[in-house]
């Protein structure tokens, strides 16, 4: 197996240009390296997951390709672009889940998908257009006018959803998407993340979900401090052989 | 932009806390506008029946010694102007009306505040103190959470990863709130413009221009309070620590400035007791100061004597009573304009460095133009006992003159109604907006250096605020 150090980015993935790179991306908070030289590339339809404990790398990374923080060095790019010189461009070719989507409870899950649908540039969508959106990312219709406020987890994880697909963005960032939610709510979500997958978005998910990962994956990298120390495609692997080789990296 | 802005509104207007807030502030505006303007009409009406029957009262004395009707004398009262009903300032503790008679400069009396309990001067509550205190208040409520409880929900990483700029999404945020602020203000200054158009409770010193330049600066008071908020709430690193920070900026704002720019003022230049004060006035009046001597009678006669070449008093051709009269006169005026005149000097100099203190309270610089633009500062009540004492000279000098020109000296001399009717009534012209506004340049530069520093430091601090 190659090591991700050995192997160019535009090696990695199914051949295409990739949406998400990182090149040599690291980023230190004071004297501690929360990130180190990360090489990555996601090409469209990929769906790449990031496993590892906490304080791996994997929020930073994602904090990365966002523009919330500045890389220490190396760079970020989506699609070509770089994160840091084109944060407008960037961020309106993504769409970004966290682990708990936050919503104003004051307002309606149609009115939150319509503000931030309209944040993203897509303003001109209908309320109908926004009530079928939210359908499809797993709402059910009777909810979409009640107040946010009486949403469960997996509701407002729904809405994320559908914030993205409203977006038509071509990149996915997910950080922990299905932390907290019940067995059914987090296979509903990884449906809907095969549908992102198939219709060409390149998805990266931080997560600590090794079922998830190998479910929902196309790939997964594993992260220990700071560094990606392996990188396997998830056809290569079975459920068992993927946990196996997370914990072998573990007590490394 | 424009989304930020309705969705901000919106969620403004759907949380309790601001509807109950916003309801209470405003009924206390239009309450606060209501009597104010009920309060100013009334007095306007008192001050202008009083005013006619002190005339009338002047016109009737029937014959009398000129200067006996001196000493009788007459109010005069300084008028209401338009905007008294918004901000009434100084003048419960100035007073608003004198007395005018022949030897003394007197005090101004009506003076609300002297006879109010506390309870009462608490329970006054006038438009310009909800604006200034309970406005901001209002802002800081609706304002502390913008980014900081934005951060702490995590919704401010979703908002920003959508690809809106942060300062985008801060102006969006203002102006939302200020719509929301806007439903409650602009009704307020409708009704405000309305009772000035409608029924105005004062004289007209271009009611309506001050009115305009009243509304600005209370909205850069307000856009400054807003900025400030959103730079706090961009800078704090959670919504609590932002709302604390932003009561302590309020108190020191409403509370602890105003009260030490009292004791400061009165530290740095101090004015002396009203008691002092009548007594060097006496003291002064009954031996003349270094450069001003006590009129010498004696030698005042001698003087007429020589100068019309006669022996006797009887025989000269004016009364030598009413000169030597019109000669106290004249040093009596020198010594109030040496007294009054420090005095007024000092309260200007106390008033400059409340304006400077407005360099850490903005309240100060408005409250300042407030009472300008309403006519009730310090300036304005000295603008009128000027006009006022003006006038008394002018009928002392008037009396004196008649006694000296139409008797001699050990006549039983009456004038009769004509004199009273000659007499013209005190006609007071307010000063203009541009003498107020001319006056209050430190006051303006402050505010407008604290809008320009409150927006510039929401600029910086937005820029820089963290995600979380």
């Amino acid at each position: 197996m190659n090591t991700p150090e050995s192997r160019h980015p535009a090696e990695l993935g199914n051949g295409r240009a990739p949406l998400l790179e990182a090149r040599g991306l690291s980023k230190n908070y004071g004297a501690t390296r929360a990130l180190d030289s990360l090489d990555l590339a996601i090409a469209p339809g990929e769906v790449y997951c990031l496993l590892g404990p906490n304080g791996a790398g994997k929020t930073t990374t994602i904090n990365l390709f966002l523009g919330f923080v500045a890389p220490t060095s190396g760079q970020a790019f989506i699609a070509g672009l770089d994160v840091s010189a084109h944060d407008r461009e960037t961020k309106q070719r993504i769409a970004y889940i966290p682990e708990q989507v936050m919503l104003y409870r004051n307002l309606s899950g149609l009115e939150n998908l319509e503000y931030f649908a309209a944040l993203g540039g897509k303003g001109a969508l209908t309320p109908g257009r926004l009530t079928d959106i939210l359908v499809e990312a797993g709402l059910e219709r009777s909810a979409v006018d009640q107040r946010v406020s009486e949403y469960s987890k997996g509701m407002r994880q729904k809405v994320g959803i559908a914030i993205a697909i409203a977006k038509e963005a071509d990149a996915l960032l997910l950080d922990e998407p299905t932390s907290g939610l019940d067995p059914q709510a987090s296979n509903e979500f990884s449906e809907l993340i095969e549908r992102l997958k198939n219709r060409g978005v390149a998805v990266l998910m931080a997560t600590h979900d090794l079922f998830r990962a190998k479910e929902t994956g196309t790939r997964v990298g594993i992260m220990r401090y700071g560094r990606l120390v392996t990188e396997l495609g998830t056809e290569e692997i079975g459920h068992a052989d993927l946990e196996r080789i997370y914990l072998k990296h573990m007590h490394d | 932009m424009k989304h930020i802005v309705r969705k901000e509104f919106t969620d403004v207007l759907r949380d309790g806390r601001f509807r109950w807030c916003s309801v209470l502030v405003g009924a206390l505006l239009l309450v606060s506008l209501g009597h104010g303007w009920v309060q100013a009409r009334s007095a306007q009406q008192e001050h202008a029946a009083a005013q006619a029957t002190a005339r009338d009262h002047w016109e009737s004395q029937g014959e009398k010694n000129p200067h006996s009707a001196a000493h009788y004398g007459i109010y005069a009262f300084k008028p209401r102007l338009a905007l008294s009903f918004v901000d009434e300032g100084v003048d419960p503790y100035t007073g608003t009306s004198v007395w005018l008679e022949a030897h003394r400069q007197n005090d101004f009396l009506l003076r609300p505040a002297q006879d109010a309990t506390a309870a009462q001067r608490i329970g006054a509550l006038t438009a310009a103190q909800v604006l200034q205190h309970l406005v901001p208040l209002l802002i800081i409520l609706l304002t502390f959470g913008a980014l900081a409880g934005e951060r702490e929900r995590g919704t401010l990483r979703q908002l920003l990863a959508t690809g809106i700029g942060r300062r985008e999404l801060a102006l969006g945020k203002a102006l939302g709130i200020a719509g929301a602020l806007a439903l409650l203000l602009v009704p307020a200054a409708l009704v405000g413009a309305a009772a000035l158009v409608v029924g105005s409770p004062g004289p007209a010193a271009s009611p309506l221009a001050r009115g305009v330049v009243l509304a600005g600066v209370y909205l850069a008071y307000f856009t400054a309070f807003l900025a400030l908020s959103l730079a706090v709430s961009a800078w704090a690193r959670s919504a609590r620590t932002a709302l604390v920070i932003l009561l302590g900026v309020w108190v020191v704002n409403g509370l602890v400035a105003p009260r030490v720019a009292v004791d400061l003022s009165k530290w740095l230049h101090p004015t002396p007791s009203a008691l002092e004060f009548a007594r060097n006035v006496e003291r002064e009046m009954a031996a003349g100061v270094e450069g001003i001597p006590r009129p010498d009678r004696p030698a005042l006669t001698e003087q007429l004597l020589a100068e019309h070449g006669v022996e006797r008093v009887e025989d000269l051709p004016v009364n030598e009573v009413g000169v030597y009269l019109q000669e106290s006169e004249e040093f009596g005026n020198r010594i109030f304009d040496r007294n009054y005149g420090a005095l007024w000097d000092t309260f200007e100099r106390q008033g400059v460095v409340h304006e400077a203190l407005a360099v850490v309270a903005p309240l100060l610089a408005v409250r300042t133009l407030s009472m300008g633009l309403a006519g009730t500062d310090v300036e304005q009540h000295r603008h009128f006992a000027t006009a006022a004492e003006a006038y008394r000279r002018d009928l002392m000098r008037r009396m004196n003159g008649d006694l000296a020109e139409n008797s001699r000296t050990g006549d039983t001399y009456l004038a009769g109604p004509e004199l009273w009717e000659e007499t013209p009534p005190l006609e007071y012209a307010a000063p203009t907006l541009g003498w107020v506004l001319g006056n209050r340049i430190l006051s303006i530069l402050v505010l407008g250096t604290w809008l320009v520093g409150a927006v510039l430091a929401a600029a910086a601090r937005v820029r820089q605020a963290e995600v979380g």
